[in-house]
């Protein structure tokens, strides 16, 4: 079985893949030339800004922007009545084959406001403070309307609607083997409810944009964003070709999700056009707050059925997410929480109920870990409880129910890659050494928790994703991809394959991305994909031409093909390296022949048709990733106060493409998660934001993370490129359960709602008596 | 409001003359002069992105009115090094990994700067984690900035760059 | 930024003091020290002064002075020019430890102790060490200077003693006479750059096995940072006890009237003053008079 093989069985050995190579993106962050898209001007530019509903839940009785025009300096004011009759897309973006679902948004509002922040109005203006000052300017009347707060309002009889006819807005059903023989051979049944909160990116660069309208009638937009074929959406709220509008991506300044939906993009494209000059749009914190789809809070029940050798023999799930006010994505994460529900363990007696719910708090969507991470919470302190409940050590007892290669997950297909979730924690909870000592009244405790991550999008979406590679005349390599470089290093890796396969050094790649008009469309870079989708692709477009170069160069070496190789741009006969030739003379023996020297390929990955609507059985990912968290806490049990000792996470990546960039995946999700578990929580009190700025939404400092400890593994069995997986996002998923079960292990008493504040362990002590 | 002033700064060395109205401030001024480097995170010191050194000393640059620094001397992430001869912390920076999506890392290696002018050339871990606690990271998790800034500080130690 | 206003950059006291002098109604001009509330507050809109009087340019009111056992800090002094006072760090250490959580580093370079004093604001984080030492303020202006407590310049909340013509020119205290402890606890829902969910500072002295000169002060947990008096009183010329450190520590709790807000709820933050105050009282008298604590 694949599971025990030790790591490798490559047959080739690597020479930029691999190496922890310092990232091509790297030198200009550190000298400040990195431009990202907030840093670009334009002469006569216009600068806008967003009127905002003050109230989460009203009707729109009049708005009036005449005097806000009638101020200097003020080019346009656009309400619902100046707008074209269009709705703004908000289903999942980049797809091609599938209908999109109907949840189109309203652009401005124009009667019913379903969320605090929702838009009014943009202005567009000479300067920002005049910007400003007509927003002040512009009138406007709310009148208040019914609105539902909790899922639980939402629910009741009679509630109002958010939208639409029902509140609920979409669901989800496993229904796999026989979950009532499975209880009934229980020895014992654990139920236990988790509740998550909704988290925020926090990104560092504010949603920004710029906007022109070209000579051809172009709508140009320079934006951050983490999807270029946004392009479409773009083209059909604003009612013009899908060939009219280019999106120009710059290095995104951090996205997490929270830049996959349009943000800035429409109202930008609407006020190029009715002014005729360029505008730039840059979300200020307080906007951003607002400005995009938040981390779907959770409430999961985990009814699990044990062996008293703790093997489980049935599992329960019930899961309610808040979707807010806009559906957006919650379909789609719902799907994700779902499949995740029961960790990355056998169950095959498995029964799941999920739903979104609107509310008229912020609307949710895409956030890094998708559902999956929400689901992890609760099926990790499940595992935690039942272990504390049947005497068994919590790692042996999930040792006695992983998955195995060949096992079916959640919806009955079985998961072909290695599944090395056991060495992985094994490895975590051994690099966290001796435990110290309890002093005083603080507590140590440790935890782990492990995770089923999915990466690449769901099949039956029919994900591509297109690669151009070719080589100079001087032997150095460009790559076109319209790939999103959102800081993980997406482009730089893409630059290490095609180094690698080409035999050139890192340093001789250059990679032209993210232009909807110019570079071939790589998708989304979301879902954990980038890597795998378009990996491959750059994989195959290099080997294509590396095929080529090399098979001319045999034949001027009178050799076969597998005899020659590249390797520092030197083509040369293997067994006997002094015949070579240069790189270059080989690419000009080709060009002057006529042998194409580039190549354009599209990667698919596989295509299925979506699950059983009943039973949930069917193909929803490529494949999935595995690893685990080790945490080690101190809790103060007098305050509360929770630090974090020591963190490690540990992953199978399949192959690591720059070890370093993996490590700064597994360090940064951890950082996140860390927040997720501790510090975080956006706080909506009648739905109105009361936590609208950093002072108020504490993501962790420099002085609140220990140094996180990386253990890579690779089991070279993925579908990326090399065998690789992907760890964007796994490398949070087991974070915030790990630390919710070091906290319970330090205090003897379990706090299932994320996050763990002091107070709130105060309060758990105080209600076990030990005050 | 009073009327635009001219005031006299110097940018990473270079003498400028910049009209400003006092509800200026020095992050709309720098942006203003197409120093793109310097970033806005919050624009209410919650985050440092926007951290310069003025006169060697980091400071929120959205905090600061460009007119209570006049005579000032200013220095960005570009002006402590060149691609060709890099600062320690550039080099670090670059070398450790330290950069993911960059926005931040202007800013960080400024206060990091400002930490090993200032205040010491051999910092305790605790020391750098103090210094860099106004600068948020969302996306590396801190600690290979941590290597990043104990690498620089030995190399600035041994004889190394200074400012 | 869209707030409009004149500044004023005098480039000396008396330049300064004549601009205030101007002052016709309370918030018109306003000092503008380091900043770091000031330009929030104008970008939040919550201040909307007509004029701002910058005092970084005056000279002479910034540096830490220690003499004849008295500690002067000029208002303007900075948070980083106290953590860079190696003496500080010896002689009033609740004021160092505070000033090493206070904000970030850029902050704190630029932040003034007559700032955070004059925020008013209940989690200033300067101000319950500085209470705890029993720190005089001097306000200066056109017609002279005038010393005064601390302690009296907080008249409620953002209801401060200096008049609208007024600078904070001066903190001083007495050094305490040794052997006495110097404490401060800043209990926030992140250990870096946060707001103070509860800040404690404690100070004593033991003389002849008595606790005498205690204080214990209070932040983030009343609409002023205050001192737990009847709680001191409690304790003054006392040997103190656990049981005695147990009951002034829930006097403590009783002097102070902490609100719920999206950092914690009173209940949490009247535990904390319990908790903290305890804490504070053992680590000092254990300091001070090592074993003397009774059962």
């Amino acid at each position: 079985m694949s599971d025990a093989q030790a790591r490798g069985g490559a047959n080739i050995e690597f020479r930029q893949v691999g190496r922890p190579l310092p990232r091509t993106d790297a030198p200009g962050k550190a000298h400040g030339k990195t431009r990202y898209a907030g840093d670009y001007v334009m002469a006569d530019m216009l600068h806008a800004k967003v009127l905002r509903s003050p109230e989460a839940s009203a009707l729109l009785t009049r708005i009036d922007g005449s005097r806000a025009r009638a101020l200097p300096g003020v080019a346009c004011v656009l309400t619902h009545a100046e707008l074209p009759d269009r709705m703004a897309p908000t289903d999942i973006p980049g797809q091609t084959g599938r209908k999109r679902l109907d949840t189109d948004q309203q652009i401005l509002v124009r009667e019913r406001v379903r969320y605090h922040g929702e838009p009014l109005a943009l202005v567009a203006a000479d300067t920002p403070a005049i910007a400003e000052k007509a927003l002040e300017l512009i009138a406007f009347d709310l009148e208040p309307f019914p609105g539902v707060y909790s899922v639980e309002e939402a629910l009741a009889p009679g509630a109002p609607v958010v939208q639409g006819t029902d509140n609920v807005v979409s669901t989800y059903k496993v229904r796999k083997g026989d979950v009532e023989a499975g209880f009934a051979a229980a020895d014992t049944i654990i139920e236990k409810t988790y509740r998550t909160q909704f988290i925020e990116h926090a990104f560092l660069e504010p949603e920004v944009g710029l906007a022109w309208v070209d000579e051809n009638e172009v709508v140009n937009i320079r934006m951050s964003t983490q999807v270029i074929e946004h392009f479409r959406f773009i083209a059909e709220a604003i009612g013009v070709p899908h060939n009219k509008v280019r999106i120009l991506g710059s290095m995104v300044g951090g996205g997490f999700g929270g830049k996959e939906d349009v943000t800035v993009e429409i109202y930008l494209a609407l006020l190029a056009r009715a002014t005729g000059r360029p505008v730039r749009l840059c979300y200020t914190r307080e906007d951003s707050f607002f400005g995009h789809g938040k981390r779907h809070p959770f409430t999961i029940t985990h009814r699990t059925g044990f062996t008293r050798d703790g093997k489980i023999t049935a599992l329960a799930v019930d899961m309610t997410a808040d979707a807010g006010a806009y559906v957006y994505l919650s379909p789609y994460v719902l799907l994700y929480a779902t499949v995740a529900s029961p960790g990355p363990y056998r169950v095959d007696n498995l029964h799941v109920d999920a739903r979104a719910v609107a509310t008229n708090n912020m609307f949710t969507s895409a956030f890094r870990g998708f559902g999956a991470a929400q689901a992890c919470v609760a099926h990790e302190q499940q595992m935690d409880e039942a272990a504390n409940a049947l005497g068994i050590d919590p790692m042996e007892l999930r040792r006695r129910n992983f998955l195995r290669t060949g096992d079916a997950i959640a919806t009955g297909v079985p998961i072909e890659s290695a599944v090395w979730s056991d060495e992985c924690m094994t490895r975590a909870w051994e690099a966290l050494g001796e435990r110290p000592p309890d002093r005083g009244p603080v507590k140590i405790g440790r935890g782990v928790a492990a995770y089923q991550q999915s990466y690449g999008r769901i099949t039956w979406l029919h994900d591509t994703s297109e690669a151009w590679v070719g080589v100079e005349m001087d032997g150095t390599v460009v790559v076109r991809s319209g790939v999103t470089d959102i800081g993980a290093g997406q482009v730089s890796a893409l630059a290490q394959i095609a180094a690698e396969l080409l035999g050139v050094n890192l340093t001789d790649v250059t990679v032209y991305n993210s232009d909807s008009a110019t570079t071939p469309l790589a998708g989304t870079t979301t879902a954990t994909r980038a890597l795998y989708m378009t990996g491959n692709a750059v994989r195959l477009a290099a080997e294509a031409v590396r095929r080529r170069l090399l098979e001319r160069a045999a034949r001027e070496f009178s050799r076969e093909l597998h005899e020659v190789d590249v390797a520092n741009s030197i083509v040369f006969v293997r067994e006997q390296p002094q015949t070579e030739m240069t790189l270059t003379d080989l690419v000009a023996i080709c060009a002057s022949e006529g042998i194409h020297r580039s190549e354009l390929v599209m990667f698919r990955a596989p295509f299925t048709d979506g699950i059983d609507a009943e039973t949930g059985q069917g193909r929803v990912h490529p494949d999935y990733a595995y690893g685990a968290q080790a945490v080690e806490v101190a809790v103060d049990t007098e305050t509360g106060e929770v630090t974090v000792l020591q963190s490690v996470g540990a992953h199978d990546v399949g192959q690591a493409i720059n070890p370093d960039a993996v490590e700064g995946q597994i360090e940064g999700g951890t950082s996140q998660g860390h927040g997720y578990a501790l510090s975080e929580e956006l706080i909506y009190k009648e739905g109105k934001l009361v936590t609208p700025s950093f002072s108020e939404y504490l993501i962790p400092t420099a002085m609140d993370m220990p140094r996180v400890q990386s253990i890579i593994l690779e089991s070279r069995s993925g579908v990326g490129p090399f065998g690789a997986k992907g760890i964007g996002e796994p490398s949070l998923t087991p974070v915030a359960p790990a630390i919710a079960n070091a906290v319970a292990d330090a205090i003897g008493v379990r706090i299932p709602d994320l996050p763990i504040t002091p107070e709130k362990v105060v309060e758990a002590l105080a209600s076990v008596g030990d005050g | 409001m009073n009327d635009a002033k001219v005031i006299r700064l110097t940018i990473n060395g270079r003498h400028r003359d910049v009209g400003a109205l006092p509800n200026e401030t020095l992050l709309e001024t720098l942006r203003g002069l197409a120093h793109f480097e310097v970033k806005s995170g919050c624009e209410k010191g919650d985050c440092g992105a926007c951290a310069v050194l003025v006169d060697g000393e980091a400071v929120d640059s959205c905090l600061i009115l460009t007119w209570t620094v006049e005579g000032a001397a200013v220095t960005t992430v570009s002006g402590l090094g060149t691609v060709d001869a890099p600062h320690p912390l550039q080099k670090a920076f670059i070398d450790r990994g330290a950069a993911q999506c960059g926005y931040c890392t202007p800013g960080l290696i400024i206060a990091a700067q400002s930490m090993l002018d200032n205040d010491t050339r051999d910092p305790s871990e605790d020391d750098v984690r103090l210094a860099l606690s106004g600068n948020l990271c969302r996306c590396t998790g801190y600690t290979k900035v941590f290597d990043a800034v104990d690498e620089a500080a030995r190399i600035m130690r041994e004889g190394g760059e200074s400012s | 930024m869209y707030a409009e206003f004149d500044l004023h950059v005098p480039e000396d006291l008396d330049g300064a003091l004549a601009v205030l002098g101007e002052n016709d109604r309370e918030g018109a001009i306003m000092p503008l020290a380091g900043g770091t509330n000031m330009i929030v507050d104008l970008r939040a809109r919550s201040v909307a002064p007509s004029a701002l009087v910058s005092i970084g340019k005056v000279p002479g009111m910034r540096g830490i002075e220690i003499s004849g056992g008295r500690v002067r800090m000029g208002g303007r002094t900075t948070v980083s020019d106290m953590l860079r006072h190696g003496e500080l760090h010896r002689i009033a250490p609740s004021l160092a430890d505070s000033a090493g959580l206070f904000a970030g580093q850029m902050v704190r370079n630029t932040a003034t102790v007559a700032g955070n004093i004059c925020s008013g604001s209940p989690a200033a984080d300067l101000v319950p060490p500085l209470l705890a030492l029993d720190a005089d303020v001097t306000l200066t202006s056109r017609s002279g200077s005038r010393t005064l407590a601390l302690a009296d310049f907080f008249h409620g909340y953002k209801q401060m003693e200096r008049r609208p013509d007024e600078l904070l020119t001066e903190v001083s205290w007495r050094s305490p006479a040794e052997p006495a402890a110097n404490l401060f606890y800043k209990l926030a829902r992140r250990k870096g750059d946060a707001i103070t969910v509860v800040g404690v500072a404690v100070a004593m002295r033991v003389e002849a096995g008595k606790c005498r000169g205690v204080r214990i002060a209070l932040g983030s947990v009343a609409p002023v940072v205050k001192r737990a008096i009847a709680a001191e009183e409690m304790l003054e010329g006392e040997a103190l006890s656990s049981e005695s450190i147990e009951a002034a520590s829930r006097t403590a709790v009783e002097e102070m009237s902490p609100i719920d807000d999206v950092r914690a709820s009173a209940g949490y933050r009247r535990h904390c003053v319990h908790v903290l105050t305890r804490r504070l009282l053992t680590r000092a008298w254990e300091r001070l008079a090592p074993g003397g604590s009774q059962a």
